[in-house]
């Protein structure tokens, strides 16, 4: 939940639901990811299992301070867990998606400058009050990154992922524009869940996988 | 044409992990109907034979493939190679999906 404001009460509970399920994705897919790592020794596979806890992590911290607050019945000596909860989630989620796009960068065999460009926006956290732009901008790097791989294979599992991440920055931009109307907070969390949902999908193709 | 005292720019050259390796020997066998013969693993797997004695001798202290034949060697994956390979496909497909090259 975004720390700036009180959301539509009427969705309290089942942005904590959905956080919950999109944590047990997260843990899956990290899951997949170390099995990958343990067999293969591939490091790139190490990095997407810690930016999978990272980001299960986060929602799951979220999620229950979400969940107090509303046990407590919206209690004033709870209220700040909710910004607590959020913070931890961004900054999870900041980790995560950076190491992504430090792995994607790697593989493109990217200057060491280009690398800086794209951790730059850390340097704005401090200054800039929509740390949302800082995800959405991660998770476009990411998404580009997916799409051109699934512009090279053609595969119904990179479109998947590709479709996660795309899902993932279109979340971040309904919580962006959630600081504007407490409509777009439902849409925010129902397009987090569609990206994890997906990856789901994505983890259930490569399982069948003979 | 190169001029003279400048050498061409070196092309990077990627070299496969001793791991790449026994998958790429191990999927050779399986394609081969799981009974290669030596010649075949080493032209399928792009190997020298020094390199492909020592690298089959590996595979078979790791209990993934098998010896057999008398006067032809013939190598055959073990149950546990064939599991092996399974894993490792989905691991590939796994990493593939991220756009990772395992």
């Amino acid at each position: 939940m975004s720390g700036n404001e009180l959301p539509a009460f009427w969705f309290f509970g089942f942005d904590s639901f959905m956080e919950f399920i999109a944590f047990a994705i997260a843990m899956a897919v990290a899951f997949q990811a170390m099995k990958g790592y343990t067999l293969a020794r591939e490091r790139t596979l190490l990095y997407l299992n810690i930016s999978f806890l990272l980001l299960g992590a986060g929602l799951l911290v979220d999620g229950l301070a979400n969940l107090i607050v509303l046990l407590s019945r919206f209690h004033r000596n709870f209220l700040y867990l909710s910004r607590v909860g959020y913070t931890i989630n961004f900054l999870a989620e900041l980790v995560a998606y950076l190491i992504l796009v430090v792995v994607y960068l790697q593989q493109s065999h990217a200057s060491g400058g280009q690398i800086a460009v794209a951790v730059l926006p850390i340097a704005l956290l401090e200054s800039n009050p929509f740390t949302e732009l800082i995800l959405i901008f991660l998770l476009v790097y990411i998404s580009a990154q997916t799409a051109i791989n699934y512009n090279i294979r053609k595969s119904t599992n990179s479109l998947l992922v590709f479709g996660a991440f795309v899902s993932l920055a279109l979340a971040h931009v309904f919580f962006l524009l959630f600081t504007i109307a407490p409509i777009f907070f439902p849409f925010a969390h129902i397009c987090q869940l569609f990206g994890f949902l997906l990856l789901l999908g994505m983890l259930f193709r490569v399982n069948q996988t003979q | 044409m190169i001029p003279d005292g400048q050498a061409p720019a070196a092309k990077p050259v990627k070299y496969r992990s001793q791991f790449r390796i026994y998958v790429d020997i191990m999927r050779v066998i399986q394609r081969e109907g799981n009974e290669a013969k030596p010649t075949r693993i080493l032209y399928g797997a792009n190997l020298s034979h020094d390199r492909l004695v020592k690298y089959l001798e590996e595979l078979k202290g790791l209990g993934v493939i098998q010896e057999s034949g008398l006067d032809e060697k013939i190598y055959g994956l073990t149950q546990k190679g064939i599991e092996f390979l399974n894993d490792f496909r989905k691991v590939e497909a796994f990493a593939g999906a991220f756009g990772f090259k395992i």
